[in-house]
């Protein structure tokens, strides 16, 4: 039996001619005398699934900690929705629209998986302290306004079960599935992902890979991928950036990436 | 048995989100109230009430205050005492400028002040945690008792250096000083006291409550999800310390009448912050809890002896005091380190599901 697999082309329109969400334009990032990142420049367009893959150590977590503002590059230039960004704090990042899931899981771990996901709605809430203290009235409609939102996220992310389960004692598959929940919930623009998959078995990464497919599909959702199983990312991304030591040593469409010699030696090693 | 939550369904968010999800807990919480509100006063002699009841109150209280920095947004805090000061002293000075106002003003107002205070030496917050922010706020205790003993103004200038309490009023019924009947006090205590506590239940479930344990859960978390790491601090620095002052306020006003700077020393803070500990921190009832444990029981203990008919030396019994409650401490504290409230919260699940455990 043959099975003719249709090109990721024809699965999907490519992102290549949309408009550019994000920019980056000859970014360098040192710690002392480190350079965790030097001169890199690419960009992520609306709607696309973009994974930045390269070796351990390569710079990729410090470039999504550029890209949310939690480290200021020493040089180089932001464009986000048409932008330019001068100096920024995470927390300015995310009214802005980009919201993110950590390697190691980062969950509020006392709280319940709602909590958690309401949590992720915090910026969104504006009634003021007063409010809140009477509670009944203008508060609780706004409780009630934003848990709608929260529960339509909780279906899709199937955790309709564990909704009132501290975190904590959640297995770890499903602590990744509630962090993503949170980053969703506060209904970003740009969504970055830093190792959504690490740690999971086979059937969790299917799992995991539908989600964010589906985010980026029904809810429109951009997404910066960091994931190390090749697999996934080639399935997955639109476009591939591909760092090493902090430069960029290749940038496109899958299939030319993987057919990057740089990126191969890169990956394997190279005889000297 | 009692606690079947079967029939019980939730069709909306809102009763899912009730303040009582399941109908026992709020027929548990009227029964409560109306022991304190009508049998407790039938029966309790003055004694009761300055010794028992009124204590028992305002160190809740307290601990509700520090609970909310420490237990809900995870800042170690070492100063409760100096902020109850602030709020003694800033209810004295405004009962004294004005002596027109109305006492329930001039308590709530009164906690403005250990409020800005609180957030002045919560500034440290926001660079430093634990250990370090625990001793930082130490600093404040000891500047705090310095400063009532220091600067005559605050207690106008008054020989004894103490403050003490005048005979104030609410549409004639006398509610402090020497005259007022310690029923009067008891029940304004109590009123004060749960409408702060309503009021920060409500705090503690809606958005304040999650920004607060998000950021004692995690901070690099929190400031990722949107955040403000220093609003959040600030503003638990901020209900803390104005509830404690409260506290502080009603416990000179309503119980103690007066007061020299050296009831807000540090071995108050330790008290208040044991009480938050065994009661459970994160947790608004077990305030309460720990302050039964930790302020009543010695003194129903202490009168044990002559109930029972026996003769023992007050001295002997206070001894035995110390040792009971001590080793009590420690069993609660081994059975359940996170509390009284986590352990009556265990026992509640496990009422629920009784008498199958499956």
């Amino acid at each position: 039996m043959t099975v003719i697999d249709p090109t990721p082309e024809e699965v999907r329109k490519r992102g290549g001619e949309r408009e550019v969400l994000l920019d980056l334009q000859n970014i360098s990032l040192a710690f002392g005398g480190v350079k965790a990142i030097t001169n890199i420049s690419f960009n992520i367009r609306k709607g696309e699934i973009r994974a930045i893959i390269g070796p351990n150590g390569a710079g990729k977590t410090s470039m999504l900690n550029v890209i949310n503002g939690f480290y200021q590059p020493q040089e180089g230039v932001i464009t986000f929705n048409g932008q330019k960004r001068s100096s920024m704090k995470p927390h300015l990042a995310v009214s802005q629209g980009i919201a993110r899931t950590f390697q190691n899981v980062a969950l509020f771990k006392g709280m319940s998986t709602l909590d958690n996901i309401m949590a992720g709605r915090a910026t969104r809430m504006k009634r003021n302290m007063f409010w809140q203290m009477l509670y009944w009235g203008p508060a609780q409609q706004e409780e009630i306004e934003h848990r709608k939102k929260v529960e339509e996220i909780i279906d899709f992310l199937e955790i309709q079960h564990i909704r009132r389960t501290p975190v904590g004692t959640l297995p770890y598959g499903l602590q990744k599935r509630v962090e993503l929940a949170r980053a969703l919930a506060m209904e970003p623009e740009l969504l970055l992902l830093d190792e959504p998959m690490a740690g999971m078995n086979l059937e969790e990464k299917e799992d995991m890979s539908r989600f964010i497919l589906d985010a980026n599909d029904q809810l429109g959702t951009t997404i910066a991928l960091i994931e190390h199983d090749m697999g996934v990312v080639m399935d997955l991304s639109d476009r591939v950036v591909v760092l090493d030591y902090g430069r960029k040593i290749a940038d496109g469409v899958p299939e030319e990436v993987q057919s990057n010699q740089e990126v191969i030696d890169a990956y394997l090693g190279l005889s000297h | 048995m009692f606690y079947r939550t079967s029939g019980q369904f939730k069709t909306t968010y809102e009763s899912d989100q009730a303040l009582f999800p399941i109908k026992q807990d709020m027929v548990l919480l009227v029964v409560i109230l109306a022991v304190m509100y009508v049998i407790f006063p039938m029966f309790a002699s003055e004694f009761t009430y300055k010794a028992l009841l009124v204590p028992v109150l305002i160190y809740s209280l307290a601990s509700l205050g520090l609970n909310i920095l420490t237990g809900y947004a995870g800042q170690l805090s070492l100063g409760t005492a100096g902020f109850m000061g602030v709020g003694a002293y800033a209810c004295y000075k405004i009962t004294t400028i004005f002596p027109e106002v109305n006492i329930i003003i001039a308590l709530f107002l009164s906690g403005f002040f250990s409020a800005a205070v609180g957030v002045a030496f919560g500034l440290p917050s926001l660079r430093i945690k634990g250990f370090y922010l625990a001793i930082a706020t130490l600093a404040s205790q000891f500047f705090l008792v310095w400063l009532f003993e220091k600067w005559a103004w605050l207690y106008n200038y008054n020989s004894s250096g103490a403050i003490e309490v005048r005979t104030m009023d609410i549409f004639g019924l006398v509610v402090t000083g020497p005259n007022a009947s310690p029923m009067v006090q008891y029940y304004f205590v109590l009123g004060i006291v749960s409408v702060v506590t309503l009021a920060v239940i409500n705090l503690t479930r809606g958005r304040y409550g999650r920004t607060w344990k998000a950021v004692r859960d995690m901070d690099i978390a929190a400031e990722l999800v949107g955040i403000n790491l220093m609003r959040a601090k600030l503003s638990a620095f901020a209900v803390s310390s104005y509830i404690v002052g409260i506290a502080g306020a009603l416990m000179v006003f309503f119980w103690k009448g007066a007061a020299e700077p050296n009831l807000f020393d540090i071995p108050m803070s330790f008290q208040i912050v044991f009480i938050a500990i065994i009661g459970g921190l994160g947790s608004v009832m077990g305030n309460f809890l720990g302050a039964i444990l930790i302020l009543a029981l010695p003194v129903v203990l202490s009168l044990l002896p002559e109930l029972l008919g026996l003769s023992i030396g007050s001295a002997t019994m206070e001894h035995v005091n110390v040792m009971v409650v001590g080793s009590l401490i420690i069993m609660f504290l081994i059975v359940e380190p996170h509390g009284l409230a986590r352990f009556w919260a265990l026992i509640r699940e496990k009422l629920i599901i009784w008498p199958f455990p499956h």
